[in-house]
């Protein structure tokens, strides 16, 4: 059972401004409903209005061009990332890391706004979004702001956004476009489940980035690595940046372990 | 709130209270309690409908944002009192135990044979990823949906040998 709450489906970001702007404080944006509903039902979080964002005309969609980049907007399901094109030949690590978030019915609804601002250690898309690096678009009533990713998470499912603000876009910049990368998420089965740890790597050009999940209170990214660089001190710099913790999936030093582990495999693969 | 659905292709307008999940609307509204509730935190997959032609967890979606919808769910695969290809073959390979998991494993099959008429093995797994069954056992599910989608595989042909990979360890 799930407490009571309104409903309300805004079919303008004016008019989702405007309730956030009233509502902030005792509302909750509801996009694939996928951990919202699931944190109601636990009574984790109980809001006195919940706010549909998917009916918001402009909130659908994945768009490319080389003047703006691809702009993912919050109506956008993990599996339309899965199936579009220019995803696939210019941004392969978002795939990738996409591919492994759920199950595939949970995929069809869960968003990528939406796995970024619950802002958990293990969310699947930051770590792309990291390395590619992504702004995100910030927007209320008041204006729009906009911030590199790597600013944006401040602690377990603690971000910037202020109580009338949303993030309206996810910008991954052209200059990311064709970068290799890779992911690998350690689960403790091979079927579906949250990750233990997961490591994404990503060469562009001359540079390394990796992007960390599970390890830490948010994911994180480790820049300044470059081709030259050898495998201890890519190794070095990942250990550097992690801070995991013991918890009922596994221990801190296995995590430290698993998290040097794909590092060192990732740099073997990934070419 | 009032909504207008379309549920197995029949029209339906009700009022619903806007903290009601889909399930609960199907299950309770309707009466339509082939959909199960097995954990209500989308991990196990027994609530699996088809929503506007995708698969959800129907106990993480609100009846309210199904306004305008179109919705199938296991009561809408038999027709005229036969059972559908899929559900005959799940009877044929004994796909079937205590039958929870059954209804939304039916869902999640009818929506892959939409999107891959011949689904590899590989496809078929990925495919019922979200669907959890604690009895039957995968290796019957996986015969079952070979044969449903004109693969052949007799009962007990298929040998799904488990190749041991837990993860990307």
């Amino acid at each position: 059972m799930l407490h009571e709450f309104d409903y309300a489906s805004p079919s303008s970001r004016e008019e989702l401004h405007e309730l956030l702007a009233r509502h902030g404080k005792s509302a909750k944006l509801l996009a694939g409903g996928t951990d919202l509903l699931v944190n109601i039902r636990a009574g984790l979080s109980r809001p006195a209005l919940v706010i549909d964002v998917k009916k918001v005309r402009e909130f659908k969609g994945i768009t490319w061009s080389a003047a703006e980049g691809l702009v993912i907007r919050p109506a956008v399901t993990i599996n339309e990332v899965l199936a579009d094109k220019v995803v696939k030949e210019r941004f392969p690590l978002l795939a990738e890391c996409a591919h492994d978030l759920a199950s595939y019915q949970i995929r069809n609804r869960a968003t990528v706004i939406g796995n970024v601002v619950n802002a958990s250690p293990c969310s699947d898309m930051a770590p792309a979004l990291l390395c590619l690096g992504a702004k995100a678009v910030i927007s209320s009533k008041r204006g729009e702001r906009e911030i590199p990713f790597s600013q944006f998470f401040k602690g377990v499912k603690k971000t910037v956004l202020a109580e009338d603000e949303l993030l309206e876009r996810i910008v991954v910049p052209a200059s990311s476009s064709g970068a290799r990368g890779a992911y690998r998420k350690l689960k403790r089965i091979n079927g579906h489940d949250l990750g233990i740890v997961g490591v994404a790597l990503m060469r562009k050009d001359d540079r390394v980035s990796l992007g960390i999940s599970s390890s830490a209170p948010t994911p994180v990214l480790v820049e300044g690595l470059g081709e030259g660089d050898e495998e201890a001190k890519v190794v070095a710099a990942a250990r550097a940046a992690i801070s995991p913790i013991s918890d009922v999936r596994c221990s801190k030093e296995y995590r430290e372990f698993m998290v040097e582990t794909y590092v060192r495999r990732l740099l073997a693969e990934v070419k | 709130m009032r909504i207008n659905v379309k549920v197995n292709g029949r029209s339906y307008a009700r009022d619903v209270e806007a903290h009601k999940t889909l399930l609960r609307f199907l299950r309770e509204d309707l009466g339509l309690t082939g959909t199960k509730e097995g954990c209500g935190a989308g991990e196990c997959g027994a609530c699996t409908v088809i929503l506007d032609g995708r698969t959800v967890n129907s106990c993480m979606v609100l009846a309210a944002e199904t306004d305008g919808s179109s919705i199938e769910t296991i009561e809408g695969e038999a027709r005229e009192g036969r059972l559908s290809e899929i559900q005959e073959a799940f009877d044929r390979h004994h796909a079937v135990q205590c039958g929870f998991c059954t209804g939304g494993m039916v869902m999640s099959v009818r929506d892959l044979l939409v999107r891959k008429p011949k689904p590899t093995v590989e496809e078929i797994k990925e495919g019922i990823e979200g669907n959890f069954c604690r009895c039957t056992g995968y290796q019957q599910i996986i015969e079952a949906v070979l044969d449903a989608s004109g693969q052949g595989a007799g009962p007990g042909a298929l040998k799904i040998v488990d190749d041991g990979r837990r993860g990307h360890v």
